[in-house]
């Protein structure tokens, strides 16, 4: 006859991982009939006076008979609902106690698990609704508390990693007039933690950037593309302003708080590593909120006015990349410009007095045909 | 079914003969040679949200494999991806096992794999994320391990200390709590064990000789760093 056993058995003699065998219960105790070969058909009777009762398995949720045989001491793990059940009709009176006991103790094994995870998801959810709804607070509270010294590394080494792989321009008029355009605006800035710094590189895309820290990149495209050196100062101005406001920062923060709670949760702690290798990549590909562009164009502007330098420049310039045909412009891409943004630094200029500005030293036609752009032709 | 171990050790591969008709669930791309009696088809074990589940919480593939003798007898041969020892246990219905999300390698038709939530210390601590696998049922199941395979038999009420990392099952008789290695907080990292699992029978605790992750981590220094 074929076993089909409903609980294991644990003893001295028995196997590590139990005994399967078939566990029935009477009116004084109870019958355990052993499914191993070695000893087929056989049985053990257990009155109910001989069993202590208790909880066990991994998650506490296993009736426990224990008992003292004729071959050593005997535990019997019972997960079975219906047998459970079984034994609590048949047990007697004395093991009702301890039954209760036991049950109560599961009960509260499981209430406990249940109540940690509700926490644990309540945490998660408030804090998702946190992030979602005053994200901007915690990011910038916790912006606030990462040193200029470390967002200077984190920059410098995705800098230098980029410059690796680029033709940099290192000396001549292009490099002077960046140099000159950055020395003018860094001055202007009061308690500068950072230190600036400003590399030229060849390529024809119309763009600059600024990474955490400090460090700048200037296109040649840009110098090419730009009818005047104000024009430059303006995107100058607006990256240093990035910098300076930490928007990196904020956005690393913000994209890392998800992915990391999202590894922790989801069990992928190798994910963390592959991390902060994206970093430096992330840098790279950093796009700004349009909160970030506008307060970036706003801070930029009067960096550009406290340095003396003409800020209807930077507004021309947006208002030319606001018309120029929109895939050329590679500046265009990581800095959605609207008309808006022409028009609302026009007001913000117009409230401020006037002002007399302090031409650059450098001839910028000269700058210009340094980096190969056409002696006279309008850009 | 019938199963054999080869090559036992390192590199070891698994035989399995199936009578005709009967079937085998492996994980995807376990499967080395077969007869040509057996059809490869791929399946989402317990349905497309079970299968999801299964991928998205403990990491395990979205599919399994199975391999199944529809044309009449035949041999399958498996085999784990990463180096170490394989494991093959039998289950009588009543036995269950905990199995971390790489352990499992193949197992017969009969034996039913869920993933199950652990505990939030567990999840934390454990070194296996918060999911694992729970493997119930009647048949043959299959594990495979980094390294070799100790197996750990643990009496009623026996404690045994186990470092996270190197866990592949364990029966669902057995308890575990998370401990530091040390009495320190400081001293339980400098030590290099960090947390501990403290594993109560009765019970049967399989343990791999090898961890994966600090594996990982060794390698990495001999990579060069590319872009």
């Amino acid at each position: 006859m074929e076993l089909h056993p409903n609980a294991l058995c644990f003893g001295s003699e028995l196997p590590a991982s139990g005994a399967p065998c078939l566990v029935r219960f009477g009116g004084q105790g109870l019958t355990v009939t052993f499914a191993s070969e070695s000893s087929a058909g056989w049985s053990e009777e257990v009155p109910f006076t001989a069993l202590s009762v208790s909880v066990g398995g991994l998650d506490h949720d296993q009736l426990v008979l224990k008992w003292n045989g004729d071959r050593g001491e005997r535990a019997l793990y019972l997960k079975d609902a219906d047998l459970i059940r079984s034994f609590r009709r048949s047990a007697p009176e004395q093991l009702h106690v301890p039954f209760e006991q036991a049950a109560e103790l599961a009960r509260l094994a499981r209430r406990r698990r249940r109540m940690v995870w509700g926490v644990v998801a309540g945490v998660v959810l408030v804090l998702s609704a946190g992030l979602w709804w005053g994200g901007d607070l915690l990011v910038a509270l916790a912006v606030e508390r990462i040193p200029p010294e470390w967002e200077q590394k984190l920059g410098e080494s995705a800098y230098r990693d980029f410059l690796a792989h680029q033709d940099i321009i290192k000396e001549g008029p292009a490099v002077s007039a960046v140099q000159e355009m950055t020395r003018r605006l860094v001055e202007q800035i009061p308690n500068n933690p950072y230190r600036f710094e400003v590399s030229v590189v060849k390529s024809d895309v119309v763009n600059a950037f600024a990474l955490p820290g400090g460090y700048v990149v200037v296109f040649t495209g840009l110098l090419r593309q730009a009818a005047s050196a104000e024009e430059v100062a303006g995107v100058l101005g607006h990256e240093l302003s990035h910098v300076l406001q930490r928007h990196g920062l904020e956005r690393i923060v913000k994209r890392l708080g998800l992915v990391v709670a999202a590894s922790i949760v989801f069990g992928d702690q190798q994910g963390l590593v592959g991390l902060m290798k994206r970093f430096g990549v992330e840098l790279m590909t950093l796009k700004f909120g349009r909160e970030q562009e506008t307060e970036a164009d706003r801070t930029g502007l009067h960096l550009l006015y406290r340095a003396k330098i003409d800020p209807s420049g930077m507004i021309r310039f947006f208002e030319r990349l606001s018309e120029k045909d929109e895939g050329r412009m590679e500046w265009l891409s990581t800095h959605p410009m609207s008309h808006g943004r022409a028009e609302r630094l026009k007001t913000e200029l117009a409230a401020m007095p006037r002002l007399s500005p302090v031409p650059f030293t450098f001839e910028w036609a000269a700058v210009r045909e340094s980096v190969g752009a056409p002696l006279s032709a309008e850009p | 079914m019938r199963s054999e171990i080869l090559y036992p050790g390192a590199f070891p591969m698994v035989r399995v003969e199936l009578a005709a008709g009967e079937q085998l669930k492996a994980e995807s791309g376990a499967m080395v040679g077969a007869s040509p009696t057996i059809d490869v088809e791929s399946k989402m074990e317990g349905g497309f949200l079970g299968a999801l589940s299964r991928k998205l919480l403990t990491g395990e593939k979205f599919f399994f494999q199975t391999l199944r003798a529809s044309r009449g007898p035949g041999e399958v041969l498996l085999a784990p991806t990463v180096l170490g020892e394989i494991v093959v246990l039998e289950l009588d219905g009543v036995n269950e096992y905990m199995v971390q999300k790489d352990g499992f390698l193949a197992g017969a038709e009969t034996v039913t794999i869920e993933s199950k939530m652990q505990s939030f210390t567990r999840g934390l601590m454990g070194g296996e994320g918060f999911f694992i696998l729970k493997i119930g049922g009647k048949g043959t199941l299959i594990l495979n391990s980094f390294g070799a395979i100790h197996r750990i038999d643990l009496k009623p009420d026996q404690e045994y200390i186990v470092d996270n990392s190197h866990m592949v099952a364990w029966s669902a008789t057995t308890s575990y709590t998370i401990e530091r290695a040390s009495s320190g907080w400081v001293a339980s990292f400098t030590s290099g064990e960090g947390f501990v699992c403290r594993f109560r029978g009765p019970g049967v605790v399989y343990i791999q000789s090898r961890n994966p992750g600090g594996f990982g981590a060794w390698i990495r220094q001999f990579i060069p760093v590319s872009e």
